[in-house]
């Protein structure tokens, strides 16, 4: 053993190199986790109803009817991105994944490396923040993916392969949006994982349903109005569209969503960079 | 970079310094005054070794009272980590990285490029003597190798500060005897060294200069052998995990100063009356394998907390 002589040179890191550097050390983390390998296989079931809906199909038995009218396709896959992957799977991802951003580092108490180094703790956060972004977003899209070219026939793909593009835009965007809320609520609350769970599956529920004002509050309010799809439009479904029918227009969705993340992000930083943390010895 | 710490200013300074978690106090009323060089911080579990390392490395916020490094208060500031590095208490990694990858990773934060922070970890590996491991994944590293691949995080951006929190605990006896000489070699080379520990022994072969805490106190600082004669009078106790416990005590038996023997499963329990004297010939006996191999040595803090007990109630 010797003792070194080379000092390297010292720089000081901006807040976004800083988080760069974080999200760098953390994707592979993240990505090769537990939690990751869980959400995968959660996410893999609507593969696995989309690889059933096509089997049926090839069968020559018509999956979904309604009023006696065989259901379009891509009317099937609109109800699937809404239902199972809008309404479930990204705010189960943002709950999970959003409130362990940093208590997966200190419950595995490998915090300590990272507070120790020359860049804010709210560097910490947005990298980290970013590492779940991507690790998610390589969970759900390559699934959501997967499901359209199951459930679409080979000749619609052309016409309808934008609104593919759209959806996964929106997924990502609804990733990035209950991410960043719940990395606050992750970085303020004590138990952040059931306040996480209450509003994502209580309150939004909820107020998604109350007419009135309250479902501004929401953060599907403003991801479902993005949908491209065209909802069947009779029967329950269309009951349940009805309640969403004073949508706002896109632009007041995706000003509403940025300000929502960043807002989200910048007092999660703060409450990170005031924050002490005991880890148990 | 600021220049290294001159001699005679403080690279530590606590003013008051005061822990709560809650109700409970975990360090009260302290100040000190931490000179250039290598210091040891010594006392039993549960003294407030941890919260003042805590605190000097800025993951802890005073309660009461001030703490500065380098001149500077640490709470709430990253550049002077720029000048810190620091080897944690716990085992925890990011078990799927290989230690270069690792190490790699973390001196990049310090604001190196990709390239300088894989020469820096290199160098810094290799003066831990890991760089042949540097490759493999940390989850494989043996307990001993992972103190290591610690340590090498800690010095890679070759601080002015290092901070070392049990930094010996788990390694073998040849291990050991490298890195204490690596910890004076950085004292010599002028940079700043607080290494805790609860053995007495360890802190001795590395400085004269401690602080002796307990109770969240610090009971005293200056030089170690004031204290030593009270040690001396205690037994002191070692835990060897070994390959062949049975051939290693037949082997210590014949030493002078060894009271009594335990055997654990894979390993034995030493009580001796003369430490120095044990921890050179068990250093010895790894090196030339007449025992077997010998994979840790710990040491239980019985015996400081019995001279503690005593210093108490003096």
């Amino acid at each position: 053993m010797t003792a070194l002589d080379t000092r390297p040179p010292a720089r000081s890191s901006s807040f976004m190199r800083g988080a760069w550097r974080v999200f760098e050390l953390s994707l592979g983390e993240m990505l090769w986790s537990r939690r990751t390998v869980f959400l995968a296989i959660v996410v893999g079931s609507p593969v696995l109803v989309a690889a059933v809906i096509r089997i049926v199909d090839s069968m020559g038995v018509t999956p979904f009817r309604l009023n006696g009218q065989r259901l379009d396709y891509t009317a099937i896959f609109g109800v699937m991105i809404w239902l199972l992957f809008l309404r479930f799977i990204v705010p189960v991802l943002g709950v999970f994944y959003g409130t362990s951003l940093i208590a997966d580092e200190v419950e595995d108490k490998t915090i300590t490396y990272l507070f120790t180094r020359p860049i804010r703790r709210g560097a910490v956060l947005v990298g980290k923040y970013l590492a779940y972004l991507v690790c998610t977003t390589l969970v759900v899209l390559p699934g959501v993916m997967l499901v359209y070219f199951l459930i679409v026939p080979f000749q619609q793909i052309g016409g309808s392969f934008t609104m593919l593009l759209t959806d996964l835009g929106l997924l990502a965007l609804g990733l990035a949006a209950y991410g960043g809320l719940f990395a606050l609520i992750g970085a303020v609350m004590k138990r952040p994982l059931i306040v996480g769970l209450v509003f994502a599956f209580g309150w939004e529920q909820f107020a998604l349903v109350m007419p009135g004002y309250m479902r501004r509050f929401t953060l599907m309010y403003y991801v479902q109005s993005l949908v491209p799809h065209a909802m069947p439009a009779e029967g329950v479904t269309s009951l349940l569209q009805a309640f969403f029918t004073s949508t706002p227009s896109a632009l007041t969705c995706l000003v509403s969503l940025a300000v929502a993340i960043a807002v989200s992000l910048t007092l999660a930083g703060k409450a990170v960079e005031r924050r002490e943390y005991v880890l148990d010895q | 970079m600021t220049d290294s710490p001159t001699a005679g200013q403080p690279v530590i300074s606590t003013e008051h310094l005061s822990k709560w978690y809650g109700q409970v106090s975990g360090l009260n009323d302290v100040t000190v005054k931490v000179p250039p060089g290598i210091t040891g911080l010594l006392g039993p579990n549960g003294a407030g070794k941890s919260t003042f390392m805590k605190l000097v490395t800025g993951q802890l916020k005073p309660s009461k009272g001030t703490i500065k490094i380098l001149g500077e208060p640490i709470w709430g500031n990253p550049a002077l980590y720029h000048r810190i590095g620091f080897c944690p208490e716990q085992d925890a990694f990011y078990e799927r990285m290989t230690g270069l990858g690792w190490v790699t990773a973390l001196v990049a934060l310090n604001g190196l490029e990709p390239a300088e922070a894989e020469a820096a970890a290199r160098r810094a590996l290799e003066a831990v003597d890991l760089l042949d491991a540097a490759e493999k994944k940390i989850g494989a590293y043996s307990k001993g190798m992972r103190q290591r691949v610690k340590m090498a995080q800690a010095l890679a951006h070759e601080p002015d500060v290092l901070i070392l929190d049990e930094p010996l605990s788990g390694m073998d006896p040849l291990m050991r005897r490298k890195t204490i000489r690596l910890i004076r070699e950085w004292g010599r080379a002028g940079k700043s060294v607080l290494v805790s520990s609860h053995i007495l022994h360890e802190i001795e072969s590395m400085t004269s200069n401690i602080l002796l805490i307990n109770n969240g106190r610090i009971l005293a600082e200056g030089n170690v052998h004031q204290i030593r004669e009270l040690i001396d009078t205690h037994p002191h106790s070692v835990f060897i995990r070994a390959e062949d416990p049975k051939a290693l005590a037949r082997a210590l038996l014949v030493e002078d100063g060894v009271i009594s023997m335990r055997f654990e499963p894979g390993a034995v329990s030493v009580e001796t009356a003369r430490p120095d004297a044990f921890y050179a010939r068990l250093t010895e006996m790894a090196a030339s394998g007449e025992a077997g191999v010998i994979d840790e040595v710990t040491s239980p803090d019985d015996n400081l907390q019995a001279v503690f007990k005593y210093l108490v109630k003096q």
